[in-house]
């Protein structure tokens, strides 16, 4: 059947084209499981870490975090069971690339799982799957049913005295369960709502044991790791950004779709060059970089180069990689509408700032959309927008600030148009 | 122990606490270094979401919320700084988004850490134009709970407090985000023995209990501490008190035995103190054979009239004790010295028992049985069975637990006793063989001390002035002494019930340091009781 998206590949996403190695003899053909055995039989598992430290892979599921780093952070020596949870709840509105690894790679992921568990002593993979991708999670047990055949899974893996199980779960739909420890929650059949911290999973995760919850990407790269070394990996992307990553561009261009590109990669490439640009007549606005938590950015910044380092220049991140491009007749307000209803809707209601915040930033921009918006309203929002920033058990409330942020930093104009004539005046703009 | 410095005041604290815990500890929170909270309890476990504890650490870039910080050696703790005091208007304005503005007619104005802490940390003026979500106001949770769902700042301690006191777990979050709303489980009720309490950790006025709401305004009531007498727990309690009328009892907290908690049972038991059975006049038996109502004197008259011709009828020990397990020990010691006046034989202590928990609840139905053995009074049954095969001919009883301990038919037990003097709160079926009934007070209105099931020594002073003419079992035996003309007993100084506790202290071996004034408000062991213990389990780790 193929990709049928438009797609740009590279180590990655290298054979998605090709049905047949999304079955574990396709992918062992391709070289496949090499690598894993390469670690369980060659290398100890701090020799793993130490690979996976200096080969400076930041986890891919929005937070970029060093991931060797977060391995290491496992206790040794423990006689806790130990767990890995693999983050495929994909929750981010703009984000479909983990979809894609788990549809058409299913055992790269997976062998990058077993990497893992044996660099950090884990005896147990949850993997989490968003409750809506009902075909990746099919796709993924169909994996690791082929596994278990082959001995790659369960007790004494390819022989070695190793042991290793993967549990799916599958998700029962809220974007805050693909925060680690509301996915934890979850996970143990409670209430997604994220845990305060301290104890970090590392000492209280899953059920309770040392846990290290990773994206699906982030394991995605590990075997490509293990097999080519550290210096390989940082020849793509940028020193402080190494490797590729999945872009998924969504909006108004002509190709929507996936793009695996070198980390540090401009925006206006993947826009302009890959993705094909606006639609005929049209021009970018703005354009979110990472996921819908992320800031916008207007066309003026279409050079920034899609790396954290960069981006954070201009107080926006990398976050997931979903590209969201909004053309000229875009209405901000709306966006914001959008965007704030959506943080509103899918707040746990924990914390005061998060639960009362999204709901007051999300009356204070429908009203303004609606065209009773007073001057004053620009600066409750911001204000608003700073108490809920950084002040809450997770970074929620974060996310939900901070797009109102970058709408205001970048187009306050559309706001003023809008108290100024009392209305919206963006008619052709998307509807409500 | 690591050191800490909280605003400038060095403090030597227990590793592994939470700054919260050992500001708590400290006995500082809120109390010379003002942390404001809403979710954090001290017996409950850590939530960490309403944010409003958040303080200032050198070397740390965000604010921390005080509830999970632990502690660290060398820690600095800034609580009043610019960043903190923002930090707190945030979650304050935040918090009052939503909140109706109906304090007028809520019950918990007055009492509100809502109202507290948004004048002491809040903004003054409201920038919200939106309108306030609109949810129930009277849910109906249970037989002792109404809930407000509009006021509910969802601090959830009430959630908490199901799943780890109780353990029973009725309440929930339902929905999320704004929409959030605590209920119970669907076709599941908030009825559990420690169900009120929710009320009091509740913060707003969210949580009402249908006893008391709408029944005063609390900034009438004076908060007069006090003992629960529901049972041998002696949880301590404020007695909320106005025009010389206990409105309510609420917990006050005692980590060595209730911690912060009552029984709803215990709670309720307020409501004896103004019962209508209440004895409330001294009742002679006369020439006829009913009860008549007397003036006291009259009644010490009589009473000492009947003791002394039974006395000189059959001889020292003839007359027998039976001392109550809900009088103070000032009262049971004043029996023992009338007794020992009269030569009496036998004395002894009936105590109800009674269902029992592992978290509160005492088997043991009175304030004071650990008081009366402590004062060498043995269980009543030889005593009950001496007066049944008729060896007792006098008898002086302190209450009428004796009925139902050993399950007494009043009327022929005690028919053959040529004298019953009975001094007593309530009324009973000993009126039906009492000749002399003289009303005692309650431990709302009298001033001495009692003895829980750990040994330990609480203080209880007069929280209301009975009506009637009811008088401290101790002052009724004072004056009966005097009337006896016992050695050591004048009734003209008046009745204190200090100076027979300091008494009391320097009598009994187990007493010692024990008095009404050395024990204090938190109460102290017995001399030669065990350590006492509380009564609570540790909060359960995490929900």
């Amino acid at each position: 059947m193929g990709l049928k998206v438009p797609f740009v590949t590279s180590y990655l996403s290298e054979h998605f084209a090709d049905d047949s190695t999304v079955g574990i003899e396709g992918y062992e053909r391709r070289g496949g499981y090499a690598a894993a055995r390469k670690a369980l039989t060659q290398m100890t598992p701090e020799a793993v870490i130490e690979l996976v430290k200096s080969s400076g892979l930041q986890g891919r599921g929005g937070a970029g975090f060093l991931a060797g780093l977060k391995w290491s952070f496992m206790p040794k020596g423990s006689d806790k069971p130990k767990y890995l949870v693999c983050n495929a709840d994909e929750s981010e509105p703009g984000s479909f690339k983990d979809r894609i690894l788990l549809e058409r790679g299913p055992h790269q992921m997976l062998e990058g799982i077993l990497i893992a568990a044996w660099a950090t002593g884990a005896e147990k993979t949850f993997v989490y799957v968003r409750g809506e991708y009902a075909f990746p999670a099919d796709v993924l047990e169909r994996a690791v049913g082929e596994a278990r055949a082959k001995g790659y899974l369960g007790p004494k893996v390819m022989g070695t005295a190793f042991s290793h199980e993967i549990v799916v779960a599958r998700g029962a739909g809220a974007y805050i369960c693909g925060e680690e420890t509301g996915l934890l929650e979850s996970l143990e059949g409670k209430k997604g709502q994220p845990r305060k911290k301290p104890p970090f999973p590392a000492q209280y995760g899953a059920f309770g044991q040392p846990t290290t919850v990773n994206n699906v990407e982030t394991f995605s790269h590990v075997p490509h790791i293990v097999k080519n070394g550290a210096e390989w990996f940082r020849g793509f992307g940028t020193e402080k950004s190494p490797g590729t990553t999945i872009f998924g561009v969504s909006g108004q261009v002509r190709k929507p779709g996936l793009y695996e590109l070198p980390l540090g990669t401009p925006l206006e490439e993947i826009v302009m060059r890959h993705a094909g640009g606006p639609l005929p007549g049209r021009a970018v606005k703005g354009v979110i970089p990472g996921g819908m938590s992320m800031p916008i950015l207007p066309a003026s910044q279409l050079d920034t180069r899609m790396a954290n380092e960069f981006l954070r220049e201009r107080k926006s991140m990398l976050g997931t990689g979903g590209i969201m491009v909004m053309d000229d007749t875009t209405c901000m307000v709306r966006v914001a509408c959008v965007i704030t209803y959506f943080f509103r809707d899918e707040s746990c209601g924990q914390c005061t700032q998060c639960r009362e915040g999204t709901g007051w930033l999300h009356k204070i921009v429908s009203r303004i959309e609606r065209g009773a918006g007073q001057q004053a309203d620009l600066d409750v929002l911001l204000d608003v927008a700073a108490k809920m920033e950084g002040s809450t058990i997770c970074a929620f409330a974060d996310a939900a600030a901070w797009p109102v942020q970058g709408l205001l930093r970048h187009f306050r104009s559309d706001f003023e148009a809008h108290l100024r004539e009392q209305k919206c005046p963006f008619p052709e703009s998307f509807e409500l | 122990m690591p050191k800490i410095t909280v605003d400038g005041r060095e403090l030597e604290v227990a590793a592994g606490r939470t700054l919260l815990q050992a500001l708590d500890d400290a006995g500082l929170l809120m109390n010379g270094v003002d942390v404001p909270h809403y979710c954090w309890h001290p017996k409950l476990s850590i939530d960490g979401s309403c944010r409003l504890c958040q303080v200032e650490i050198e070397g740390q870039p965000k604010l921390q919320i005080a509830c999970n910080t632990i502690v660290a050696d060398g820690m600095v703790v800034h609580t009043t700084t610019p960043r903190v005091q923002t930090a707190r208007e945030g979650v304050m304005e935040l918090l009052l988004v939503n909140h109706p503005l109906d304090c007028p007619i809520c019950d918990q104005a007055g009492e509100c850490k809502l109202q507290d802490y948004a004048f002491e940390y809040g903004v003054t003026e409201s920038r919200t134009r939106e309108p306030r979500r609109a949810l129930k106001k009277r849910v109906d949770l249970g037989p002792t709970i109404v809930f407000d769902q509009e006021r509910c700042i969802l601090c959830r301690r009430c959630v908490r407090f199901c799943r780890e006191i109780p353990g029973s777990g009725e309440l929930t979050v339902q929905n999320r985000g704004d929409r959030s709303v605590i209920e119970t489980f669907p076709g599941e009720a908030l009825d559990n023995p420690y169900s009120m309490n929710v009320a009091d950790i509740c913060p707003v006025g969210a949580l009402t209990t249908k006893d008391f709401r709408f029944k005063i305004r609390v900034w009438f009531l004076e908060d007069v501490p006090g003992i629960c007498t529901g049972c041998a727990r002696g949880c301590n309690i404020h007695l909320g008190v106005a025009n010389n009328k206990v409105y309510r009892y609420v917990p006050r907290r005692n980590d060595a035995v209730n911690e912060t908690w009552i029984c709803d049972a215990g709670r309720m038991s307020y409501q004896r103190i103004g019962a209508p059975d209440r004895l409330e006049q001294p009742l002679v038996r006369g020439a006829l054979p009913v009860l008549e109502v007397a003036s006291g004197e009259a009644a010490i008259a009589a009473a000492a009239a009947k003791l002394s011709q039974t006395l000189a009828r059959h001889g020292a020990g003839s007359i027998a004790g039976l001392a109550s397990p809900h009088a103070t020990n000032e009262d049971l010691f004043q029996l023992r010295r009338v007794l020992g006046g009269l030569g009496a034989g036998l004395a002894g202590v009936a105590v109800v028992r009674g269902e029992s928990d592992a978290i509160l609840v005492h088997a043991e139905k009175a304030a004071n049985a650990a008081g009366a053995r402590a004062l060498g009074y043995p269980d009543a049954a030889p005593l009950v069975e001496a007066i049944r095969a008729g060896r007792v001919k006098g008898l002086i009883a302190l209450g009428h637990d004796v009925l139902d301990a050993a399950q007494l038919d009043a009327a022929a037990a005690f028919a053959g006793l040529e004298a019953l003097v009975v001094l007593d709160s309530h009324r009973s079926e000993l009126e039906r063989a009492a000749h002399v009934l003289l009303p005692a007070r309650v431990a709302a209105e009298k001033r001495g001390t009692l003895v829980n099931c750990d040994g330990r020594v609480q203080r209880v002073v007069p929280a209301v002035e009975p009506a009637f003419d009811a008088r401290d079992e101790g002052e009724w035996l004072q004056q009966l002494g005097a009337r006896l003309g016992l050695a050591g007993f004048s009734d003209a100084a008046g009745y204190d019930a200090r100076a027979v506790s300091r008494e009391l202290a320097k009598s009994v071996a187990a007493f010692v340091g024990c008095d009404y004034d050395a024990v204090g408000l938190a109460g102290k062991p017995l001399a030669d009781a065990a350590p006492a213990q509380a009564g609570v389990p540790a909060p359960g780790a995490r929900a």
